[in-house]
C-alpha cells in the first residue's frame, strides 16, 4: 500500500525511542504477565490431574520436579518472580515508597537482576 | 468495555495482586514448614472445607488479575476495534474456561468430612 512517505516522529520510532531502565522492567513485566496468562490453562489442567489419583499426582510432582523442558522452566520461573517482584515494587509506590526517580531506577534494576537470579538458581537446582 | 475498567479495574487489579501474595506466601510457609507433601494429604487440603474455597479463591484472583492485565494490554497495542473484541472474547473465554476447570474438579471430589 502507497503510504505518504513522511518521517515518522522521532518518539514513534522503536529503534531510535530510548528505554531506560524503568521502561525495560516495565515493558518485562507485562512480557511475564502475558506468559503467566498462557501457563494458567496447564496450571488448571495439572490441578485436575492432581486430584484425580494418586498416579496423577506422582506425575505431576515429577512434572515439577525434573528439568521438565529446561527451557520452558527457565522462562516460567523468570516470568513468575519477574512478575511477583515487580509487582511488590509496584505496590510499594503506591502508597509513597521509592516512587523517586534515583530509587526506582535502583529498584527496577534491582527487580531486572533478582528475576534472573532467581531463575538461575532454579535451573542450577534442577541440573544439581 | 465497561466491565472492569478504570478505577474498578485499578482497584481490582491492586486487591488481587495483594491476595495472590498472601495465599503464595501462605502456601509457601505451608509447604516449607508441613510434614511432606503426599496425594493423600494434597487431596484432604485441596477438596476439603478449608483448602477447597482457598484454591477457588486463589484461581479467581489469578482470573481477575490476568483479565485487567490482558485487558490493557490489548488496549494499549491493538487498536483495530474488530481485533480488539476477538481477542479480548479469546482471553474471556480462556479464563472462564478455567474458572469452570477448576471448580468442576474440586467439585467431583469435594468431601465435607475430615
Amino acid at each position: 500500500m502507497a503510504r505518504p512517505a513522511r518521517p515518522l516522529p522521532v518518539f514513534l520510532n522503536l529503534f531510535r525511542i530510548r528505554f531506560p531502565v524503568g521502561a525495560i522492567a516495565s515493558i518485562a513485566h507485562r512480557v511475564a504477565g502475558v506468559l503467566l496468562f498462557l501457563a494458567l490453562p496447564p496450571l488448571a489442567l495439572g490441578l485436575d490431574a492432581s486430584l484425580r489419583s494418586e498416579a496423577g499426582f506422582e506425575a505431576m510432582r515429577e512434572l515439577l520436579a525434573g528439568p521438565w523442558r529446561g527451557l520452558l522452566g527457565l522462562v516460567l520461573v523468570w516470568a513468575a518472580a519477574h512478575h511477583l517482584l515487580a509487582g511488590i515494587r509496584h505496590l510499594l509506590m503506591d502508597v509513597g515508597v521509592g516512587s523517586g526517580l534515583a530509587q526506582a531506577r535502583a529498584s527496577a534494576r534491582a527487580v531486572l537482576v533478582a528475576a534472573v537470579l532467581v531463575a538461575l538458581v532454579f535451573v542450577a537446582g534442577w541440573l544439581a | 468495555m465497561r466491565l472492569f475498567s478504570g478505577q474498578r479495574a485499578w482497584v481490582v487489579q491492586r486487591l488481587s495482586a495483594l491476595l495472590i501474595l498472601f495465599l503464595l506466601v501462605l502456601g509457601g510457609g505451608w509447604l516449607l514448614f508441613g510434614p511432606p507433601l503426599d496425594y493423600a494429604r494434597w487431596h484432604a487440603f485441596a477438596t476439603g472445607v478449608h483448602g477447597g474455597p482457598v484454591v477457588v479463591l486463589l484461581f479467581a484472583a489469578l482470573c481477575a488479575h490476568a483479565w485487567v492485565g490482558m485487558r490493557d494490554i490489548v488496549l494499549d497495542y491493538l487498536q483495530p476495534r474488530a481485533l480488539r473484541l476477538a481477542v479480548l472474547s479469546a482471553i474471556a473465554v480462556v479464563l472462564f474456561a478455567v474458572m469452570v476447570r477448576v471448580l468442576l474438579s474440586l467439585a467431583a471430589h469435594f468431601s465435607l468430612g475430615p
